[in-house]
């Protein structure tokens, strides 16, 4: 090839240098950051092991894998317990390292969270995708999205110290309004129905969402000043009381019930997000084709639309199971942080993520304890990693699908 | 005339009469396959200096895989391997010492789509200058006017060289990209389907450009549109399945094919 | 069904549907709404009532809340109970009164209650009786308001002085003592001293009477005494006044009394510079493996696996971030950073505990995912044209990065910046292991060597939520201070979330400009 100048020509030599050298530290770099993001995994599992393989020393007793999970016989108990108490006040106690209370707190807390954020958050993406008017939707949905952006210290700090308390205080009304909303929201639709034309035209169903709002407050006031005859006419005075005596449902403030609303509270949007895409992704097509045949938009939604979206709705769903067990402020300061293993949803409860943040400051560096700590961290991380992947892995498959009926991506 | 068929069967050496026309790229037996899919094989074929040369086909042909094959734009590409070699002036350009960037300096390409960057029509132009670096402000200012006025967009944008080049339409943006090639002065231009994304007036006014710069440099153009291949192109090559089937002078090869699979196809797409 | 009525056969679910719409955003607004009404509420001065009850008994407050007695039934004000503020904790041991509706003969604002803020034993709510200078009354009745008034800007004036001389003259003098003895420096010294005695000296002068609504006599030095107005005889105008003063020290001032009084300053400094920081790790990193893995890497099915594992990483709870923070950043490099270089120091650990660098570190981490999926995305986003385009003309791969790709992809890291600084400022957990401080004496910047202070703790926002809602004594007084601080922290993150929204919209319109076939 001609030579050009010879200025020219080292110019070039440099610009070649130069790229083969960012390319070399562009490659370096990216596998390094990649590498220290996956050596995660890696520090935990080998932070975990030693655990299993040699006597730990801190407290002179064996930590066995069937000790963790299996009730144990402690002293002053007749029966093998299952107990969490890792710190000892004085010299004579052993500490008490049952794991199974702290998975049991867990599940419980991300399992309410899911009965609350799901419906919600699957009627909400139903509504928004098949629904909803086109301008409405474009508001809503980045509404949600900063819902999502939320801190979960400010959702606990409601939760635990507003919510509690006053769920405390007005039992009955809480009742009142989960037993009151539904029915006064169909009740809406149904009076919907009777309106005169003229008026239910400023009122579509595409708006519903927003002129429901005033709606529901009107139903939460009739709600909370229905609830003292209420709870005087079937809970004999004190719905408290009557809990404990007919279901011996002991009511601790901080429980199961609002961790659950918070934490729905705080998954919800993500779930929403996720379905909706999913749904509103489903070729038009498909739903065309349905409502050609005469079928109602509910029914097409329901024969059509959400078979072919299931797989999106479930991923969905498991992001939010993902979300919802690994949330650590939200339990912390809503769940009231004892390690109880009950089914009542009155019944507070310690998570793993819960306990992490507060005992791990305190644990001994390479201790029992520290070590079953770093368990814990490495079963959320081993469990959120799974469930993201599945549900991941599911949405590609999803989208592929997509794609080839020919709808969005 | 001649005429000037390469039969595949004959395999190797360039066989073409070439005696009035000296050439620009030389192609030996070029060989290319994306991962296991072979997309062209066996080519020879040589583009002479400062004439447009056609390659048409249909779709799938590897006529573009060929055009990209010319600048080494498919190294970007792992999976791509080649056998065979490309001549530039007399000079393999697979060979390692030549730097690819050089390379492509010389061998300029404009694409289907126009594809300007998102910034100011004078800088636009003056991308491929800086690049190359040592030129002065004044020195580049005319660059830059000499190549816009080559690509016969002078007059449209000479009033607002600072404004975004995306502000420009299809037709001009085509044409920015055009002098934005010509301003490092490249020995090669390899158009691919330039005018396809375009109105039938812009297309009429690239098809002038490329008739006009032909005094300037060596033009390759990959086209579906066999008028177009007529109108501009002095050769004309026929690709079909990654195969040379026909290459010669556009006259003969459109009024008068050789081979049946030539005529077939220029009737059907003529027609 | 009828024609005029096709709705009608959707049948109740759809309402369900609308109606979880509705709850959603019924529930967003209660919490924003409370936010703010509590948040911003607060700082308005509040009426004092002077509540005169059956048994003869007076006493003054402000009314917080009423609430239904344990068991009492009927309604109006028959078994209700209302709770006063009645600060005064010299006097009475609590700052808060509940009393009953039905004992209560009579309620009455008057003009003359005046609420005192001060240093020591919280807030003050009675009357002023006499201001006194050395022991000879300045002011008293009617007028001791208005003397009381000009004494406070004189004190603050005393205050600034003060200030200023320990910042400007005795800090620099000592700070050259310490370097060794110098005749002139301890002169200096002695004098400021002497200065700064009479100042302390001629702020100690006043004194207040005040006298509580009940009676009891108090005396108060003047030098205690932050604030006073008296709610009862301010216009709206002068409320309005005092409610911006109220935010604005909030804003600036450093937490007093175990977080239950004064501002948020140091946890919003700790936060951003903590962000600042954790910006300043992440971009880099982050955009360099987004690079690496769209433009660099063969994209072959390894990458592709390396991709999802990234994007997963996202979802893995931040409290394992804060597990691998402090095993790794605190235990591990803080450990050996301390045993190489500040042995001296040990065992008392410098690097070797959570501090700035190791919570900005972790945070980083964490939403390395987020900056790296946002710059893929917008990286994903240019056509390949643009980048053959570049190649074409003779570029090479660097010069095509640098000159078209990045710049064209700077809106989406910008983007993934954003929403990595608004998740990073909202997330407590990790930091709890690796570095906040319930107060940090020492904010992390000051002007000793080497001026930022990697190693210190530091305050942030929403572990001062966490800390002062949870572990603080007296929960009821420093709620409303929780609200301020979570609305605050909400509002942060919102308009991070929103410049991040707005700048996303911003980027589809210019990259619809792009020119389509």
């Amino acid at each position: 090839m001609s030579d050009p100048s010879p200025s020219l020509h080292l110019r070039q030599r440099l610009r070649r240098g130069r790229d083969h050298l960012a390319t070399a530290l562009i490659t370096a770099g990216g596998i390094g950051v990649i590498a220290a993001l996956l050596a995660i995994g890696v520090f935990l599992v080998v932070e975990v092991v030693p655990l299993f393989w040699s006597t730990p020393t801190d407290t002179g007793h064996e930590v066995s894998w069937r000790a963790l999970w299996l009730p144990q016989s402690y002293e002053g108990y007749d029966a093998p317990q299952h107990r969490w108490q890792p710190t000892v006040t004085s010299a004579e106690e052993r500490p008490q390292y049952g794991m199974t209370p702290l998975v049991w707190g867990t599940l419980k807390a991300a399992a309410w969270a899911l009965v609350i954020a799901v419906p919600l958050a699957l009627g909400a993406a139903i509504h928004s995708a098949m629904f909803m008017s086109r301008r409405l939707r474009s508001r809503i949905k980045p509404t949600l999205e900063l819902m999502e952006a939320l801190p979960g210290v400010v959702i606990g700090f409601i939760a635990g110290l507003v919510l509690a308390p006053w769920v405390e205080r007005h039992l009955a009304g809480a009742l009142a309004l989960v037993v009151l909303l539904p029915p006064g929201v169909l009740i809406a639709g149904w009076g919907w129905t009777r309106l005169p034309v003229r008026l239910r035209r400023c009122l579509p169903l595409g708006w519903a969402g927003l002129w429901l709002v005033p709606w529901l407050l009107l139903l939460v006031a009739a709600a909370l000043g229905l609830a003292p005859w209420l709870e005087a006419g079937w809970f004999g005075g004190d719905l408290r009381g009557w809990l404990e005596l007919r279901l011996g449902l002991d009511y601790a403030s901080r429980n199961a019930m609002i961790v659950g609303l918070a934490m729905g509270f705080a998954v919800m949007p993500s779930v929403y997000a996720l379905a909706e895409d999913a749904l509103s992704g489903v070729p038009g097509s498909l739903g065309e084709g349905a409502q050609a045949m005469g079928a109602t938009r509910w029914q097409t939604l329901w024969k059509v639309v959400l078979p072919a979206a299931s797989p999106g709705v479930f991923s969905a769903v498991m992001i939010g199971a993902g979300r919802a067990v690994g949330e650590t402020m939200i339990v912390l300061m809503a769940s009231g942080n004892t390690a109880l293993m009950t089914l009542s949803p009155f019944d507070g409860m310690r998570s793993m993520a819960a306990s992490i943040a507060i005992e791990l400051p305190e644990a001994a560096f390479g201790g029992t304890h520290y070590r079953l700590l770093l368990l814990a961290a490495l079963a959320l991380f081993v469990f959120t990693f799974l469930v993201n992947t599945l549900a991941e892995v599911v949405r590609a498959r999803l989208r592929h699908r997509y794609r080839r009926l020919g709808g969005a991506p | 005339m001649s005429v000037l068929v390469q039969p595949r069967s004959t395999g190797s050496g360039p066989i073409i009469d070439f005696h009035r026309e000296a050439s620009c790229l030389e192609i030996e037996d070029l060989s290319l396959a994306y991962g296991d899919k072979p997309a062209l094989r066996g080519l020879t074929l040589r583009v002479p200096r400062h004439r447009v040369t056609a390659f048409i086909g249909p779709s799938g042909c590897g006529k573009s895989t060929l055009l990209r094959a010319l600048n080494r734009l498919h190294d970007l590409n792992e999976e791509v391997s080649h056998e065979g070699k490309v001549l530039l002036e007399g000079r393999d350009i697979h060979d390692p010492e030549v730097a690819v960037a050089e390379l492509r300096r010389r061998v300029g390409m404009v694409f289907q789509v126009p594809n300007p960057f998102p910034m100011s029509i004078y800088d636009n132009v003056a991308f491929g200058l800086r690049l190359l670096g040592g030129m002065r402000r004044r020195q580049m200012d005319d660059v830059v006017e000499w190549a816009l006025t080559s690509a016969a967009l002078w007059h449209e944008v000479k009033d607002r060289l600072r404004a975004s080049a995306w502000s420009l339409s299809g037709g001009q943006q085509q044409r920015l990209v055009i002098a934005r090639t010509l301003a490092v002065r490249p020995e090669v231009l390899l158009l691919d389907e330039p005018a396809s994304a375009l109105d039938p007036i812009s297309t009429l006014k690239i098809e002038e450009l490329i008739r006009n710069l032909k005094s300037q440099l060596t033009l390759v153009l990959v086209t579906h549109n066999m008028q177009q291949a007529a109108r501009v192109s002095d050769y004309t090559a026929f690709l079909q399945e990654g195969e040379l089937v026909e290459y010669g002078p556009t006259d003969t090869l459109f009024t008068n094919p050789r081979l049946r699979r030539t005529e077939n196809y220029i009737t059907g797409r003529m027609a | 069904m009828m024609s005029h009525d096709l709705t009608r056969g959707e049948g109740p679910w759809p309402w369900l549907a609308a109606g979880s719409v509705a709850l959603s955003l019924l529930m967003l607004g209660a919490l924003l709404v409370l936010l703010a009404g509590r948040g911003l509420g607060h700082f308005w001065p509040a009426p004092v009532a002077l509540v005169e009850l059956e048994n003869g008994r007076w006493l003054a407050g402000e009314a917080v809340k009423e609430a239904r007695l344990p068991g009492a039934e009927g309604s109006g004000t028959r078994g209700r109970e209302r709770l006063y503020r009645t600060a005064n904790r010299d006097l009475d041991d609590g700052i808060w009164t509940w009393v009953a509706l039905e004992t209560i003969a009579d309620v009455g604002y008057p003009d003359e209650l005046v609420v005192l803020e001060r240093r020591r034993w919280g807030d003050f709510i009675g009357r002023l009786m006499a201001v006194e200078r050395d022991g000879r009354p300045l002011g008293e009745g009617k007028s001791a308001w208005t003397v009381l008034q000009a004494r406070l800007v004189e004190l603050e004036v005393l205050r600034d002085e003060q200030a200023r001389l320990r910042r400007k003259t005795i800090m620099p003098l000592a700070a050259r003592l310490a370097t060794g003895p110098d005749a002139e420096a301890s002169r200096d010294l002695a004098r400021a001293n002497a200065q700064l005695r009479e100042l302390r000296a001629e702020m100690g002068r006043d004194r207040l009477v005040l006298e509580s609504a009940d009676g009891r006599r108090l005396e108060q030095p003047l030098v205690e005494v932050v604030r006073a107005w008296r709610p009862n005889a301010m216009s709206p105008v002068e409320k309005l006044a005092a409610w911006g003063q109220g935010v604005w020290r909030f804003l600036a001032e450093g937490p007093r009394a175990a977080n239950t009084a004064g501002g948020v300053w140091p946890a919003i400094f700790g936060t951003v510079l903590m962000v600042l920081l954790m910006s300043v790790l992440v971009t880099p990193f982050g955009v360099l493996a987004a690079i690496y893995l769209n433009e660099v890497a063969h994209q072959g099915r390894f990458t592709r696996l390396v991709r999802i594992a990234v994007r997963n990483l996202a979802g893995v709870p931040s409290i394992v971030y804060g597990v691998f923070g402090l095993g790794v950043f605190v235990h591990g490099i803080g450990g050996s950073l301390d045993a190489w270089f500040f042995e001296e120091a040990l065992p008392s650990p410098t690097f070797g505990t959570g501090g700035l660098l190791w919570a900005s570190l972790t945070l980083a981490l964490l939403t390395l995912p987020v900056v790296i999926v946002a710059t893929e995305e917008g990286l994903a986003r240019i056509p390949d044209q643009q980048r053959e385009g570049a190649l074409a003309l003779g570029a090479t791969r660097l010069e095509m990065l640098t000159r078209v790709v990045l710049p064209m992809a700077t809106p989406a890291m910008l983007t993934g910046l954003i929403l990595a600084v608004a998740r990073a400022a909202g997330e407590v957990a990790p930091l709890m292991l690796v570095g906040v401080a319930k107060l940090a004496p020492q904010v992390p910047v000051d002007g000793d060597f080497p001026f930022l202070h990697l190693e210190r703790k530091f305050m942030h926002l929403g572990y001062h939520i966490f800390d002062t809602a949870f572990h603080g004594g007296d929960v009821q007084a420093a709620l409303p201070l929780v609200y301020a601080t979570a609305l605050l922290l909400v509002l942060v993150i919102l308009v991070l979330n929103l410049t991040a929204i707005f700048l996303r919209h911003h980027l589809k319109v210019r990259h619809g400009a792009l020119p389509r076939v």
